[in-house]
């Protein structure tokens, strides 16, 4: 009689699908999988940054009589904060809600990696595709006004975290809100009031009490002043605040965009 | 024998035909955007109002004589942005949704309905420019000298802005390239051409660019209703801001006239 042997079922390289090595091959994968997909408009993306940080940044000095070196140095070294705000907080948003409209969202969720993966990997990728567009567009900014710049190491925690919070409050706000035309809506109205009332180009005593508070919450002057601790000496004080306002912010998208993935439906 | 009955034909030609046409147009474009209007007047009134509000954070001091530019630069943005920035993306969106054809086969007149859409253009620019003069007053202290130059400055002004953004509509077969343009013109009205500014401001070479072009005209064509003495070339502004009006008559015309 035979034994079961011959009945043995061939083991199967079964891995598990828990573990952090689980999680950082997905993440590696999900990458690659976005990756992909954005090489179609990665260099759409710096494009259109140069063209909003730089532009901006030329467009604020046309606006003064005489642009004195105080001038100069607070609208250069407020660019890359304008160029970052409408890669986080339109085209994130514009990206989703496409997204959203195509039904990509089901597909992708439908792959065999943690959700918390693909947001990971999202955030990721988008940080890393907004540097060099911040980058250039500083660079055009100094060209223009003619700006020494005292760069510090801090640049780089400082830049990084402004991308992360500003990708991630824009992708949890467009996954938080159903309507597409509401974000989009939300969207516009919030870079009008950035570009005029938020001190990122002008110091922040032009401003009204009342309003400076209002901007101390909001992450727009934080990311500005972070960014310029990088690249200037003696100009910003309360530094810290300014990066847990952003931590806070970051933690917020991070909040929003988990409610969202971890529903099933 | 059967009796033929006639029905009544009325010409399509003719001024009453015109104005008919004109009247049914103006109701169709209200009746049809009654949301978007409203949306849109309230947009411009906080838009309006928050330029005039918000450039003085630019300043620690604003010199009388920006707050004056913006005051009266305001107005101008007011005046085109619907015919100029909405127009075009109106009738690209028409032309995604199919139902440009439609609307192009209605029987009116092209004339009727472009005086129709002018119509409706200005209507709903003109309460927003009343209240950011009024905001400009209160918050700088300007008092200005209206004149009736106003008339002819803000009828020509939202005229020109209307049918270039009309020709725009019409004539770039593609509509996402008429969304993109009309994106890169809200930059450039805003930051680029010399309507919240003087050209001084410039650098030199897009100061000469845009002297070609209308909206720095139309500008100091408004600002002539609103003060005393603070621009020159009055004359020259006019003739340009006409020309730039009527390439925008003819590139409609051509876009319209073509079968196909």
């Amino acid at each position: 009689m035979s034994t079961g042997n011959a009945l043995r079922a061939p083991s199967l390289p079964v891995a598990a699908r828990s573990g952090p090595g689980y999680w950082l091959g997905s993440l590696s994968e999900m990458m690659r999988f976005d990756l992909g997909q954005a090489r179609q408009w990665a260099a759409m993306t710096v494009v259109i940054q140069i063209l909003m940080g730089a532009g901006m940044a030329l467009m604020y000095g046309f606006f003064y009589p005489r642009i004195t070196p105080a001038i100069a140095l607070y609208i250069s070294t407020g660019t890359p904060a304008l160029a970052l705000i409408p890669l986080g907080f339109v085209m994130v948003p514009g990206t989703v809600g496409q997204r959203k409209l195509e039904g990509t969202f089901d597909f992708i969720w439908s792959m065999p990696v943690p959700r918390s993966v693909q947001a990971t990997s999202t955030f990721l990728l988008y940080t890393l595709l907004s540097l060099p567009g911040t980058v250039l567009a500083l660079v055009v900014a100094t060209w223009r006004y003619g700006i020494d710049l005292h760069i510090s190491p801090q640049i780089v925690p400082g830049v990084g975290l402004c991308a992360l919070m500003a990708v991630s409050v824009g992708f949890g706000m467009a996954l938080a809100i159903g309507n597409p035309l509401v974000t989009n809506l939300i969207a516009n109205a919030l870079i009008f009031v950035v570009l005029l009332f938020s001190p990122i180009v002008f110091p922040p005593t032009n401003l009204p009490a009342w309003l400076f508070a209002v901007d101390r919450i909001l992450p727009f002057y934080s990311m500005a002043e972070v960014i310029r601790a990088g690249l200037t000496t003696g100009l910003v004080t309360d530094l810290g605040r300014s990066y847990l306002v952003l931590l806070a912010w970051t933690a917020a998208g991070w909040i929003m965009t988990a409610w969202v993935v971890g529903r099933r439906r | 024998m059967t009796e033929l009955t006639w029905a009544r034909v009325t010409p399509r030609a003719g001024l009453p035909y015109w104005l008919h046409s004109y009247r049914i147009l103006v109701r169709w474009h209200l009746a049809g955007l009654r949301l978007w209007l409203t949306l849109l007047a309230s947009i411009q009134i906080l838009a309006g109002a928050g330029f005039v509000l918000g450039i003085a954070l630019f300043f620690r001091h604003i010199p009388a004589i920006a707050a004056l530019f913006v005051a009266t630069g305001v107005p101008v943005i007011n005046l085109v942005m619907v015919g100029l920035i909405l127009g075009p993306q109106l009738v690209a969106d028409q032309k995604l949704q199919q139902s440009y054809d439609f609307i192009r086969a209605l029987p009116a007149l092209q004339t009727a309905a472009a005086c129709a859409w002018y119509t409706v253009c200005l209507l709903a620019g003109i309460p927003a420019v009343v209240i950011s003069l009024v905001i400009a007053e209160a918050r700088y202290g300007i008092s200005f000298a209206v004149s009736p130059a106003i008339l002819p400055a803000v009828l020509l002004t939202a005229f020109t802005g209307t049918m270039i953004g009309y020709a725009l509509g019409h004539a770039v077969p593609n509509p996402m390239a008429t969304r993109l343009t009309t994106q890169l013109l809200i930059f450039a009205i805003f930051g680029y051409t010399p309507i919240l500014f003087p050209a001084r401001q410039l650098p030199g070479w897009l100061a000469t660019v845009d002297w070609w072009l209308p909206f720095g005209h139309m500008a100091v064509i408004v600002r002539a209703g609103l003060t005393d003495g603070l621009v020159t070339g009055v004359a020259t502004s006019y003739a340009i801001v006409a020309v730039w009006g009527a390439i925008g008559i003819a590139v409609s015309a051509w876009a319209l006239g073509r079968r196909g």
